[in-house]
């Protein structure tokens, strides 16, 4: 079994690099600091499964989840908090343990990764967009989005985004100035994100209201959202009705 | 709250005494021969209750003037004075009676004049007897009301310590460290038994200062360093801190616990975000008479608009609000890559310099 260990503290890895030396037919790919290599690692060496911890800078574990969508691993949570497990099995995550690290406890967490490689079907299949939906912290609105572009990773504070629009099989995110792409519905996205401040506009367009210059009539039930810089978009009436609401 | 008269059983009790002391005087005088039994009961029972019944305002006065609180002179005369007035009224309702029983000519034959010296006597002793008595119910109250106070005093103080274990001590802050510990102990045994200690030093402090209001600056900067100690074991190289205080602002007290959550903060919420790390640093000095104190770090520059810190400041400040009202400020400035949070509050020096361990 390859494994990946993910934790921005190198005591933390170092304690479980020992605990996993008991076990015969584990190999340690590489250790991660950080989210971005998590990322890069998992990728460049083939990994069965990973062990990761959920705070940590710039990527939290479960955005490092998402960016890998259906490449991720399978992935044991090893964290000192208890209030994302919900959460972690959302994602189908083995096992959810909690710092410190019992060592009965973790050969339990690996036999149960053993049980999980051995049998595709439970595996992977059909999780990255259940990656994607549970990635954020229970009871709040996301704050930030993670974008990949090729090797890149992108970190976008969710109030930096001025509009998402739906293309065929993907979204362009507009923020700072610029375009991003991103494999995600329009629903899904929409959903992770403060109502109060992220607009279904139309059909294919979800919109900051903070971003709103002048609103003007198009056409019988259209209208036309003129942003702050300068560009516009469309408004159905359905759209119309939702944004009346927020504003309101 | 008047002692007797707020409760039914009490007053019947306290009256039932004065009936008892109007038999023993009906007794003295109809043993003097002065009158017969039957006159003498009809004559002092009313008038036993009367001088219950005048001598219950005197509570009032009982509980305004305690003996330790009064001047002895001031005592001895309010109460001479109240003496004679009390027992001039019931010498004078004495008086009427007599007449009023002679009017009725239910008994020849008595001379209400002859009773004079007796009645002083009786109603001199009855009026001592009630103001005693009086103090001893009061000293009774108020040591029983000492009592409930000394026990709400102490229930309140152990709440404020258990809200503050459960504020100050974040779980995972215990919890990383255990981690720590449970890695060190097979590598590096001197540094498992190290990391303890700290742990044991910053957990006995806090609570021994959580049972403080204030204390020297010397002293929470002393568990600020403990704290960071631990904190760097687990960060290591990524966490870094500096300290600029003077000698002066050392010996100056700041409220206890105040400044180790804006630590806290910083390294929560700021270094824990750099994956590079950053620097924390602690000043402090007196200008005028006020106490600068900054806490400042770096900050993850994408960070998305106060995350998570506003819980941990907004109780910082609300204890300065309550401690020193307008005579302190507290200002936070945010830069793309800096945090930095600005303490004015009053200087006042600690009253024994702090011992230099």
């Amino acid at each position: 079994m390859r494994i990946l260990i993910v934790d921005d503290e190198s005591l933390a890895r170092s304690y479980l690099v020992e605990q996993l030396a008991n076990e015969a037919d584990v190999e340690i790919t590489g250790q991660a600091a950080n989210g971005f290599d998590a990322v890069k690692m998992a990728e460049e060496l083939p990994c069965d499964l990973m062990l990761l911890d959920v705070q940590m800078p710039k990527l939290s574990g479960f955005e490092v989840m998402e960016l890998l969508g259906a490449r991720a691993p399978a992935v044991i949570f090893v964290t000192a908090h208890d209030e994302f497990a919900v959460q972690a099995f959302q994602i189908h995550a083995v096992d959810y343990l909690l710092k410190p690290v019992e060592p009965a406890r973790l050969q339990q967490a690996l036999q149960r990764a053993r049980e999980r490689l051995r049998d595709p079907v439970t595996s992977r299949a059909a999780l990255s967009t259940q990656v994607a939906l549970a990635a954020r912290p229970p009871g709040q609105w996301l704050e930030r989005l993670v974008i990949r572009e090729g090797t890149r990773v992108h970190v976008l504070g969710s109030h930096t985004v001025d509009f998402i629009e739906a293309q065929d099989d993907y979204l362009v995110i507009a923020a700072a100035g610029r375009r991003y792409r991103k494999q995600q519905t329009l629903g899904q996205l929409e959903a992770q994100l403060d109502p109060k401040r992220f607009v279904r506009i139309h059909r294919s367009f979800v919109l900051n209201v903070e971003r709103i210059a002048r609103i003007e009539p198009y056409a019988k039930d259209s209208w036309q959202i003129f942003l702050s810089d300068g560009s516009h978009l469309p408004m159905s009436r359905s759209g119309y009705q939702r944004l009346k609401a927020v504003l309101d | 709250m008047h002692p007797i008269l707020s409760h039914r059983g009490r007053l019947l009790g306290y009256l039932l005494l004065w009936v008892t002391f109007g038999a023993l005087l009906a007794a003295v005088i109809a043993v003097t021969g002065e009158a017969s039994l039957r006159w003498a009961e009809l004559f002092a029972m009313p008038l036993a209750v009367l001088m219950g019944l005048e001598c219950l305002p005197c509570w009032y006065l009982v509980r305004g003037m305690a003996p330790e609180e009064v001047p002895l002179w001031r005592l001895i005369g309010t109460w001479l004075g109240s003496g004679c007035v009390l027992l001039s009224l019931w010498l004078g309702a004495a008086t009427l009676w007599a007449r009023v029983l002679k009017f009725a000519a239910l008994t020849p034959n008595v001379d209400p004049g002859m009773l004079v010296p007796l009645l002083v006597f009786a109603g001199s002793g009855g009026v001592l007897m009630a103001i005693l008595g009086l103090y001893a119910a009061a000293a009774l109250d108020r040591s029983r009301d000492s009592e409930r106070r000394a026990l709400e005093l102490r229930a309140l103080a152990r709440e404020a310590e258990m809200s503050f274990l459960r504020r100050q001590l974040d779980p995972h802050f215990l919890f990383n460290s255990l981690n720590s510990v449970a890695a060190l102990i097979s590598s590096d045994a001197v540094a498992a038994r190290r990391m303890c200690l700290l742990m044991a030093d910053f957990f006995r402090k806090s609570l021994k200062f959580g049972a403080q209001q204030s204390i020297a600056l010397a002293e929470e900067l002393k568990l600020i360093e403990t704290f960071l100690a631990i904190e760097k074991v687990r960060f290591g190289e990524r966490l870094q801190h500096s300290l600029d205080v003077t000698e002066e602002a050392l010996n100056m007290t700041v409220p206890a616990l105040l400044l180790q959550p804006l630590v806290e903060n910083a390294v929560h919420h700021g270094i824990a975000h750099l994956i590079e790390g950053g620097e924390i640093r602690i000043g402090a000095k007196v200008r005028g008479n006020l106490l600068d104190v900054t806490v400042e770090n770096s900050c993850d520059p994408e960070r998305p608009p106060s995350r998570g810190t506003g819980l941990g400041l907004a109780n910082v400040r609300g204890r300065v609000e309550s401690m020193y009202g307008t005579r302190a400020r507290m200002d936070v400035e945010t830069e793309t890559n800096r945090f930095r949070v600005l303490l004015a509050l009053p200087a006042s020096p600690a009253e024994a310099p702090p011992c230099a361990s």
